[in-house]
């Protein structure tokens, strides 16, 4: 029982605030039962972050350099030195440089699906999309998996995910913000302020008699994904607005100043920022998107100018927050676009462009049980493909799950009675837990 | 034919390839007549060079065979990237490429003279050490007809030999229980007459493998009850097969519904019948109305309508109500909302196409909601866009400008609905390059996704690449830019703009702001035009980077482009305008798809679902769920002369449109068949102005149902600034009508909208504003103001910029209250203009819009509120309540509430400590029920 978690730990400043407020029902007594019931587990993390990357990044260019292949494949940047001995990453990735001991890279992920959508449904859900049936995103089932207190949402995306929650039912889908943080501005989810000046008081009455009224599907068998789901989020919505803990975790203007300092001033930093708060309140999974990674044309500028200093700077201080929160050991942050780039660079554009490339790609992970500071996997001469055996967008998923003790192994059914494994050809890359 | 296989049956098949094994030998020059036995017959016989003399067909044999193997598969060869230096299409069909791949001269893929040398024998035999592995044993059939193929010399003729169809049998299968199996056969016919069986060459696939599985000897294996389809293919054949298993459950206790005579019902009661499905009952008259309704117009009915439908004691009422319905203003605005969606009508796309912003996408809409309001064909819509030219005949470039111009003024919108066409439809930034409108055109008028075909052949259409290029060769003389205009024009725009600008050299945003403000100010600007170029010629691709002055040269030696219309043969030259030939294939009666597309979309409109399913991907791998439906319905579309209101009306007026959602255990999991009624979230635009209609007073609802404009189905709320759009559109996912996909727009729930419903600013304003129902009924009651939300300064300055707007429009109709008789007379028209315009901002500000009634009185305006005297003294609280809950009922869910919820409701609002806070927040919890929120 190397990290079998209480109050103390991870969750203090939960429980700090909800002791303060009174409102909401994380209490140790509560988190005791959840413990018996096998909810929280001797696992290594409870709760994750998603950094989606949508377009797909160019691995060569960023965490698998190939400084020695011919120079129409490796491109315009340097490789440079990390804090850990051997291993090299991009010249525009400093920032990641200095605490590439906090995350395992993987290098040499392979998968098939070459258009945007179908790669994404691929990476984001870890099965090979179906025709017939739609796969969950991570988060989905982390937030079904792990339930959240009503009046936090188990699973949001800053501003939107791409995958949903397929067979799991809309109740688990993603609280999607629909906008990021600005700089110096103040930020809550439309909805959730008390600015119509409702009192609480009568919250609950409007609610009561809602709950009276709203009889018209209660007895009805069909269509219950649908019903259930709005249900669901009635009763979310209820908890979230009438209690202060979301509310507060969404305001990152109610964090200190030194500490949000690193996250910069560029929205993606700050949805770090925000992403960070969140599981620190006890929200199970948060998306943070970064798009524009599609460079078919002016690869390199684009990403020297615009896409790596965004995501250094962001991730770089969300890994070391996490750190000085006390939360890295129990947030799992998986870090993926839909495929890498092609090791050839196009010369469509003076700059030079790459197109998609599902063959091979990094990811990155982080947190709970996985070792930071390794290479996990390696790609060939030219990042064309895996040199030895490939991981699969599976087997990722089989570890992330692992990671926060869900059985990847594990049968749903889906609404017409259908078997379906959570990950159905995923192996859990022991490697990066060692 | 159907029929019902067993075991045995298949057990026989199997059979029949063992003793071929043995003993058949057979020539492969059959006659025409005769079907040629599969390739594993014909190769598997002894030593090859003494048993077999035919030689395996390049296109026929070769192309298919490593497509089966898996050779081109995306993993493998297919990549684009090819893998290990060898690249093949992407599911085969370009035969030049891959035979050239294959014929390599230093890659040692064939071998002519050291046969079985060659890598495509040594390779998968894994004799010579091969990534994907072992796919076939030395010495087996497929060995075989690569070697005698190679041994004869490895050719291919070049030129494509056409395939007439695929025969697959059984042509539908018919399962009673699970596990069952049945073998497909597939045989080739080709144009020269010849047969073959093809069924080991061919890919398989399921589209629904709950229901049925099949391998890739085409073994087709039951699953689960219900109707799918199996689909075959092989070279440009796609060929979907039935799969249907009854329901099993006895159907003894349940109700039958009445037959109908309705050609709709009958078709789906034939398919339900197959499926052993017992549809629901039909629905109750405030389902229907309220339905109706939503469907019809994209309105809920007025409390009114409601009442007097539900009085009504005619038989045909609901015919009745349907042909009313057609007729709103409503009807126009919400199609037109949806036509707007199809035809990818984007402000973000044609942002700077017109010198005024928003100007290009309202125009747009205006156009087609007056001519949806007219009952216009569709075909003749459709040629409005595809045909549309910016100039009318005779028209010069100055009045065209001209006109344009005072389009673009507050209140003069209107000029540009009456032209013909919408040429904005061929200036998106979206649909610009050839590639881009082949997409957009086939999205929008097809129904059909050919962006596959963009890159590789189709997976489950027949379309190839070379399909795709010689269809987009259509559109590239087509130029619609914002500084574009006919050469004629040229010297005539300069000038206007150096007479708008000056002597400042102006540019881009700057020049745009310019004319902008000069149109209005009323000065005549320069309008694009939308230009034909005649005999049209591109140079070749690599001649770009080729010297200029020599490039010109070559130019005026290329030749005209030409290209050819989907599946058609005939090739089109672009020595003129190319458009009006696609318009009238369009509008042959025999185009599979143009009808299809709309009906089909109309259909899903109305039941959630298409015909065809996704609405926008009807390929030959999707088959409807009832082909017959769709055929009938399509046919008799283009008979009425694509008369929109006969389908509309044709579709609503059948049971299988008016069925309860009420499922019974045989359709209780049917989603698919159209046997009962499947609640929906109702759509975005509807969602808004169904909260907007329910918290407004009757009169300001009845003006809204009249002039649409303050309401999100009258398409003005949209803005081309994203941070601008109206909140609710956002959250509950109107359409973004920009990638050409009919998923732009969703209809999923999620969190963010239960939390709106709740607790948005905009809810809460909603239901306390001042001019509001809640705020109005209980002003009756009690002769007390309720608090007001919203006008506390927690949105800054938006919020003072209504009110102060507000309070303006208030002082301009004080004043004209206070105008002499003739002088109002002469006012109206431009004070309701200047209101309606004045309204919308505030409407678009967050702030309460301006109710008014201009009567040619000295009246006070209708913000005052005249309390009368009577209702206060002999207020009988019990009787008023029990009216405004039937109201709030009536406003919300349109109908009237039974026993059990009218005493939980009165009990509210008079332990409410103000009635109106009872009223207020009975009206909230109906907004929030799931009852509002779904069609039922």
């Amino acid at each position: 029982m190397t990290q079998n978690r209480t109050c103390d730990g991870l969750v203090r400043r939960d429980c700090l605030k909800v002791g303060v407020l009174g409102v909401g029902a994380f209490t140790l007594a509560n988190y005791l039962q959840r413990a018996t019931a096998g909810d929280i587990r001797d696992a290594k993390a409870d709760r994750a972050i998603f950094i989606e990357l949508p377009g797909g990044p160019s691995h060569l260019d960023s965490f698998d350099p190939k400084p020695d292949a011919p120079d129409t494949i490796r491109g315009k940047f340097k490789p440079i030195k990390t804090n850990v001995p051997g291993i090299q990453i991009s010249e525009h990735l400093p920032k990641l440089a200095m605490c590439a001991d906090k995350f395992a890279i993987l290098r040499g992920v392979s998968h098939t699906l070459a258009a945007h959508e179908l790669g994404r449904e691929y990476v984001n859900t870890g099965s090979r999309p179906l025709a017939s049936l739609e796969y969950p995103s991570f988060g989905s089932t982390v937030n079904m998996k792990l339930p959240t207190d009503d009046d936090i949402p188990g699973n949001v995306a800053i501003p939107r995910a791409s995958q949903g929650p397929g067979y799991l039912g809309i109740r688990y889908a993603a609280l999607e913000t629909n906008s990021v943080p600005k700089f110096s501005q103040p930020y809550q989810v439309r909805g959730l302020s008390m600015s119509g000046g409702i009192s609480v008081d009568e919250i609950h009455r409007r609610q009561s008699l809602l709950s009276k009224l709203d009889r018209r599907f209660a007895s009805v068998e069909s269509d219950r994904q649908l019903l259930d789901g709005l249900d669901r989020f009635g009763s979310q919505a209820y908890s979230m607005i009438t209690s202060p803990r979301a509310r507060q975790a969404f305001d990152i203007s109610k964090e200190q100043a030194s500490f949000a300092a690193p996250f910069g001033e560029d929205s993606f930093g700050l949805s770090c920022l925000l992403a960070l708060r969140l599981v620190e309140a006890g929200v199970r999974y948060v998306t943070v998107q970064l798009g524009g990674w599609d460079t078919h044309q002016d690869n390199f500028t684009k990403l020297s100018t615009d896409l790596l200093p965004k995501l250094d700077a962001g991730l770089s201080a969300l890994f070391n927050g996490l750190e000085q929160r006390g939360l890295l050991q129990s947030t799992a942050v998986l870090a993926t676009g839909e495929f890498g780039r092609t090791p050839k660079i196009n010369d469509r554009t003076a700059d030079g462009g790459r197109d998609h490339y599902p063959r091979c790609m990094f990811m990155l992970m982080a947190g709970g049980g996985v070792r930071g500071g390794q290479v996990v996997g390696e790609s060939d001469e030219t990042a064309s493909a895996p040199k030895h055996e490939a991981i699969s967008p599976d087997d990722v998923a089989a570890s992330f799950y692992h990671n926060l003790g869900i059985d990847p192994a594990q049968e749903f059914q889906t609404e017409s009675g259908r078997p379906i494994t959570l990950v159905r050809d995923g192996k859990i890359i022991q490697q990066l837990f060692g | 034919m159907s029929r019902r296989p067993t075991l045995s049956a298949f057990v026989f098949f199997r059979s029949v390839s063992l003793i071929a094994l043995f003993c058949i030998v057979i020539e492969g020059n059959a006659s025409a007549s005769e079907t040629l036995p599969p390739l594993s017959h014909r190769f598997l016989t002894g030593p090859l060079q003494e048993s077999v003399s035919e030689v395996p067909d390049f296109q026929r044999h070769i192309g298919p065979l490593l497509g089966r193997l898996g050779c081109n598969g995306r993993a493998c060869h297919g990549s684009f990237q090819g893998r290990g230096g060898f690249q093949l299409s992407l599911f085969g069909y370009d035969f030049k490429a891959d035979h050239a791949a294959l014929l390599d001269q230093n890659a040692g893929r064939v071998n002519t003279t050291d046969v079985d040398e060659s890598l495509i024998l040594a390779k998968p035999t894994d004799a010579d050490a091969h990534e994907g592995g072992k796919r076939f044993e030395m010495g087996s059939w497929q060995y075989r007809v690569l070697q005698q193929w190679i041994a004869s010399g490895a050719s291919f003729s070049g030129e494509l030999q056409s395939l007439q169809h695929i025969e697959v049998t059984p042509k539908e299968i018919v399962f009673d229980k699970a596990a069952e199996s049945v073998a497909l056969r597939v045989v080739a016919h080709w144009s020269d007459g010849t047969k073959e069986d093809v069924t080991e060459l061919c890919r398989f696939t399921t589209n629904d493998d709950s229901i049925a599985n099949i391998d890739d000897s085409g073994l087709v294996r039951s699953e689960g009850t219900g109707d799918t389809h199996v689909v075959v293919a092989y070279d440009k054949a796609v060929m979907p097969v039935a799969v249907i298993r009854a329901d099993t459950h006895s159907t003894d206790r349940i109700e039958v519904p009445p037959k109908s005579t309705h050609p709709i019902d009958q078709l789906v009661d034939e398919k339900l019948s197959k499926l052993n499905i017992i549809p629901s009952a039909r629905c109750s008259d405030s389902d229907f109305i309220r339905r109706a309704s939503l469907d019809i117009t994209g309105l809920l009915p007025s409390p009114q309508t409601v009442t007097a439908f539900l009085a009504d004691n005619r038989a045909d009422k609901r015919a009745l109500m349907i042909d009313t319905l057609l007729n709103e203003p409503s009807h126009a605005a919400w199609w037109a909302t949806r036509f707007s969606d199809w035809t990818g009508n984007s402000e973000a796309q044609l942002n700077n196409y017109f010198p005024v912003r928003g100007a290009a996408s309202q125009f747009w809409f205006a156009w087609l909601e007056q001519r949806l309001g007219e009952n216009v064909s569709y075909d003749k819509i459709v040629e409005g866009l595809v045909m549309a030219e910016s100039r009318l005949p005779d028209e010069s470039y100055g009045e065209y400008c001209e006109t344009m111009s005072m389009a673009c003024r507050e209140g003069d919108e209107a000029t540009f609905a009456s032209r013909p066409g919408v040429p904005q439809f061929w200036a998106r930034n979206n649909f610009r390059s050839p590639d881009e409108r082949a997409v957009g055109f086939a999205y929008s008028f097809l129904g059909i996704r050919i962006q596959c075909a963009q890159c590789h052949k189709h997976p489950f259409d027949r379309w190839s690449k070379e399909d795709f290029g010689q269809f987009a060769s259509l559109f590239s003389s087509i130029q619609a830019s914002a500084s574009g205009v006919s050469r004629d024009a040229r010297v005539e725009r300069d000038q206007m703009i150096s007479s708008l600008t000056g002597d400042t050299d102006l540019k881009g945003g700057e020049l745009r702001k310019k004319i902008a403000e000069a149109v209005q100010d009323g000065s005549v600007a320069p309008f694009p035009e939308l230009v034909v170029i005649q005999d049209f010629r591109v140079r070749a691709e690599k001649e770009k980077n080729a010297d200029k002055a020599k490039s010109k040269k070559q130019q005026q030696r290329a030749a005209v482009v030409s290209g050819k219309i989907l599946g058609e043969s005939e090739t089109i030259v672009l020595h003129d305008d190319p458009r009006s030939s696609l318009m009238s294939w369009l509008r042959e009666p025999a185009n599979p798809y143009f009808s299809r597309a709309v009906v089909n979309r109309v259909w899903f409109n109305y039941f959630g679902v298409g015909i065809v399913n996704p609405t926008d991907d009807m390929n030959l791998g999707n088959p409807p769920s009832n082909a017959a439906l769709l055929d009938y319905l399509s046919d008799e579309f283009v008979r009425s002369g694509y008369d929109l209101r006969w389908l509309h009306r044709t579709i609503v007026s059948s049971d299988t449109y008016q069925r309860s959602s009420d499922p019974n255990v045989t359709n209780v999991s049917d989603t698919r068949n159209f046997s009962r009624h499947v609640p929906r979230r109702l759509p975005a635009e509807v969602v808004r102005d169904a909260v907007y209609l329910a918290t407004a007073t009757d009169e300001e609802s009845q003006r809204c149902r009249i002039d649409v404009s303050a309401l999100a189905i009258g398409g003005q709320l949209d803005s081309y600034r994203s941070k601008d759009k109206d909140f609710a559109l956002q959250v509950f996912g109107q359409s973004s009508r920009e990638s050409n996909c009919d998923c732009d727009r969703s209809d999923q729930a999620n969190l963010l909208q239960s939390i709106y419903l709740q607790n948005d600013i905009d809810m809460h304003r909603r239901l306390t504003q001042s001019n509001g129902w809640v705020a109005k009924t209980s002003f009756e009651l009690t002769g007390k103001a309720m608090r007001s939300i919203g006008e506390s300064n927690d949105r800054g300055k938006k919020d003072q910029a209504g009110a102060s707007l507000r309070k303006q429009l208030l002082g301009r109709i004080a004043s004209f209250q206070k105008q002499p008789l003739p002088r109002q007379e002469q006012l109206r028209q431009k004070l309701e203009n200047e209101l309606r315009r004045g309204n919308e901002r505030l409407i678009r500000l967050g702030a309460e819009s301006v109710e008014w009634e201009l009567t040619l009185s000295e009246v006070n305006p209708s913000n005052n509120i005249a309390v009368s005297p009577s209702i206060l003294e002999t207020a009988d609280h019990s009787l008023r309540f029990r009216e405004w809950v039937d109201s709030a009922y009536l406003r919300t869910l349109s109908r009237y509430p039974d026993a059990g919820e009218r005493e939980i409701a009165e009990t509210f609002i008079r332990n409410a400590a103000q009635p109106s806070e009872g009223l207020e927040s009975l009206l909230w919890s109906l907004l929030n029920t799931k009852e509002f929120i779904l069609s039922h």
